[in-house]
């Protein structure tokens, strides 16, 4: 327009400066970055197992056998403590120097600790003592292991412990599994439930949420009631804090458990007749068989001398009434 | 203005109002209206010196834009370590919350292992741990809102874990071995709820962390990039202002060109050493504190483990395996911190110390004597593992304040005089844009 020469190359160079100028502009605002943050994101609910939920035992078939109680007959005579015979799982506790016990250390009037002086304490603690007194000739040498339901069986496989005195109930499908002393208490499964329920069994207990130890032959006695809604708990005691804490409606289990349950919470009562029979033995590794026979003797022994009825009349007289006369030993293992 | 002719012509002619005096069309559209302007607007700038006018206008521009872009510079940096000490600040709070609770968790347990009769010392250092963490709460909540969300869940965490506890305590106080399950209960609640809150808040103020100390370290970019296109724009100008006024060198704007090269090398050079305080700091005296930091609530996390293996009594082996990789952590975070900084490594025992004795309560209950181990666990006599482990707490303690201390005066440091700088650079782009403008009028007016 102008006739310049440089006329075409002029609105050129302007348009290089006024980009120049725009790439400073943007560079600046670039500049101002904002100082406001994301909000910090919440971790997504952790996968990390609680100690209370653990897998419920599979509901395959039971194995069936003739007869569950029966056991190994007792050594006789029985040794007397200090001298067991070589050779023999006795004499390989006896030489480490003390009895190891997988014991349940909130079952209050079974094996419990003691708050108040530490001490874990209870009828399966007493029969636990008694194999220590027979080996040793003294009930204190003994350790004691607190353990859950569910590692019953594993330690007992892995030699972990000597014995288990954990209110296990003698059953088939365990003999499979392990070896059981002859039985020495009979118990019964019962429910636990608010006071003021009218619900007496399992049965009246449709839709509600029932609490069972995760392992346990009551968690799978539950499976019988498909309208009650399992729960499960690493311990009795578990399902004691969800009963309180309004998570769970009721507890199933063990009389004796549930009567030691009761007595820790004045707003819980052990309601019904059992719908079970319980007969508790203590668990030995399955190839301890001279043990089993040890422990027979021993347990004969504690009922013929009154010491059996001294520690129920101790424990669970209160909670359960006189003592029973006590079951009447099988050994029909041979 | 030389070719105003076409401007005068009646841009507002009105039809039938003399159709034949006027040289433009009898309607003017609104469209033609707008195509009148921009001619006139082309013309005002047509020729040499309208193309002056035009430098003249890029160059103000260019120089103050030079300016604040170095003072944005500044600005950016100054802000960015304002914020990089407070997420810092933030971050230690963070800390302290977390090491309060694992200690509270740790007294708890311990007291646990004791019986039913809770020391009252070791209650006291409880109540104060859980005190002081609540507060904390309140007092991060307040410094970093985007933390809002996650301290009210953590709140929550920490309310639901002291309840448990004054629960279990009650049951304990009883008798009652449902207190036990009650304080197992709350420890692994506080575990799986309230430690992964902390751990979010952490990572997420230790990223906004790095993302203010590269902020800081990038902020020299922008004034180097706009210092050195203003330099080729001045530089361009003066080149064509010697082409068209047969003058070498416009002074006035050559002195332009002057102030931003001195702006340019000044903001470079004052920011390029904000960038390596940062760097330094970084590998430094901040590595150092979150060393330490992470040390000290592994520790703690330790200690309720080496409690919760007893109060488990025999199955806790669990509880022993996170035992051992808590001091996993503890004793490489130790040693990261001693190389960072060998003043750091003088925590007297060190952790190691703690190990041996944790070792020794360790192979007491494996060997069955429970009743010693406890023993030797909650005693509190000189040599025992709980008199070693406070002694590392308070030394370790002590070195994480120093760390702490250090990266935030080195912020503050690193920040002396950035604002004044920024300011400075403000003013020398003002004073860029006037000699530019003046040195292009002097031309201009030899036009007139």
């Amino acid at each position: 327009m102008s006739g310049d020469v440089r006329g075409t190359q002029e609105p050129a160079r302007g348009r290089v400066v006024l980009a120049a100028v725009v790439t400073l502009v943007g560079a600046l605002l670039a500049g101002c970055t904002s100082s406001g943050y994301d909000p910090t994101p919440l971790p997504t609910a952790s996968a990390a197992p609680s100690p209370t939920s653990s897998p419920s035992p599979s509901g395959s078939a039971a194995p069936v056998c003739d007869d569950p109680l029966a056991s190994y007959a007792p050594i006789s005579p029985l040794p007397a403590p200090g001298s067991m015979p070589s050779g023999s799982t006795m004499a390989t506790i006896a030489e480490r120097g003390r009895l190891i016990v997988g014991v349940s250390g909130d079952s209050l009037l079974l094996g419990a600790r003691n708050p108040i002086s530490g001490q874990l304490e209870g009828f399966d603690i007493d029969m636990a003592r008694l194999v220590s007194q027979a080996i040793f000739g003294d009930p204190d040498k003994i350790e004691l292991r607190v353990i859950t339901a569910a590692e019953r069986i594993p330690l007992l496989e892995d030699g972990s412990v000597d014995l288990v005195a954990r209110n296990m109930t003698i059953t088939c499908a365990r003999w499979e599994q392990i070896a059981f002393s002859a039985e020495y208490y009979r118990s019964g499964q019962k429910v636990l439930v608010p006071l003021g329920s009218s619900a007496t069994s399992l049965a009246d207990l449709a839709g509600q949420r029932v609490c069972a130890p995760a392992g346990s032959t009551s968690l799978v006695k539950l499976e019988d009631f498909p309208e009650v809604v399992p729960v499960s708990a690493a311990t009795h005691t578990g399902c004691l804090v969800k009963f309180q804490q309004g998570e769970v409606d009721a507890i199933t289990g063990d009389d004796t458990v549930l009567a030691g349950l009761a007595a820790q919470d004045p707003y819980a009562q052990v309601v019904g007749p059992a719908f079970t029979a319980e007969p508790y033995g203590l668990g030995v590794n399955q190839a301890n068989t001279d043990l089993v026979r040890f422990v027979n003797a021993v347990l004969a022994q504690a009922v013929a001398d009154g010491r059996w009825t001294q520690s129920y009349d101790r424990w669970l007289a209160d909670a359960l009434g006189a003592a029973p006369a006590p079951p009447v030993p099988d050994y029909g293992r041979g | 203005m030389t070719r105003t002719a076409p401007t005068t012509a009646p841009a507002s002619a009105r039809p039938g109002a003399d159709p034949y005096a006027s040289p433009l069309p009898t309607v003017a559209s609104p469209a033609a209206r707008a195509g009148q302007r921009m001619q006139r607007a082309r013309l005002g700038v047509q020729g040499t010196p309208g193309r002056m006018r035009l430098v003249s206008a890029a160059l103000v521009v260019v120089g103050l834009l030079v300016g604040l872009a170095a003072a944005q510079s500044f600005s950016v940096a100054d802000g960015a370590l304002v914020r990089a000490d407070r997420n810092a600040a933030q971050l230690v709070r963070l800390q302290d919350i977390q090491t309060l609770l694992v200690r509270a968790d740790a007294d708890a347990t311990n007291a646990f292992v004791v019986g039913g009769l809770e020391p009252a010392d070791q209650r006291a250092d409880y109540d104060e741990a859980v005190d002081r963490a609540v507060q904390q709460v309140a007092f991060a909540a307040r410094a970093q809102p985007a933390d809002g969300e996650a301290l009210a869940a953590l709140s929550s965490a920490i309310q639901s874990y002291t309840s448990g506890v004054v629960q279990a305590r009650a049951a304990n106080r009883q008798g009652l071995p449902l207190g036990a399950q009650y304080l197992r209960e709350a420890s692994a609640g506080l575990r799986a709820d309230a430690l992964p809150l902390l751990g979010a808040l952490t990572s997420a103020n230790e990223e906004r962390v790095q993302t203010e100390f590269d902020t800081a370290g990038r902020a020299q970019v922008l004034a180097l990039v706009a210092g050195l296109l203003g330099l080729v724009i001045v530089a361009g100008a003066l080149v064509w202002l010697a082409r068209r006024t047969h003058r070498y060198v416009n002074v006035p704007v050559a002195g332009a060109g002057v102030v931003i090269l001195v702006v340019l090398v000044a903001s470079v050079v004052a920011l390029g050493s904000v960038a390596a305080a940062v760097a330094d700091l970084r590998a430094g005296s901040y590595a150092s504190a979150r060393a330490l930091a992470g040390a000290r609530i592994a520790a703690f996390d330790a200690k309720a483990n080496e409690s919760l293996t007893l109060v488990s009594r025999g199955s806790g082996a669990a509880f022993e395996a996170a035992w051992q990789e808590s001091s996993a952590v503890t004793s490489s975070l130790v040693a990261e911190a001693a190389q960072i900084d060998p003043a750091a490594a003088d925590l007297p025992g060190g952790w190691d110390a703690y190990t041996a004795l944790h070792q020794e309560i360790r192979s007491l209950d494996d060997g069955g004597g429970w009743e010693q181990a406890v023993a030797a666990a909650i005693s509190r006599e000189p040599g025992s593992a709980n008199a070693t482990f406070d002694a590392f707490d308070a030394a370790s303690g002590e070195q994480l304040t120093a760390a702490s201390e250090a990266t935030s005066s080195g912020l503050r440091d690193a920040r002396s005089g950035l604002a004044l700088a920024g300011w400075l650079c403000g003013l020398a782009g003002v004073l860029a844009a006037l000699l530019a403008w003046w040195g292009l009028s002097q031309r201009i007016e030899e036009y007139r």
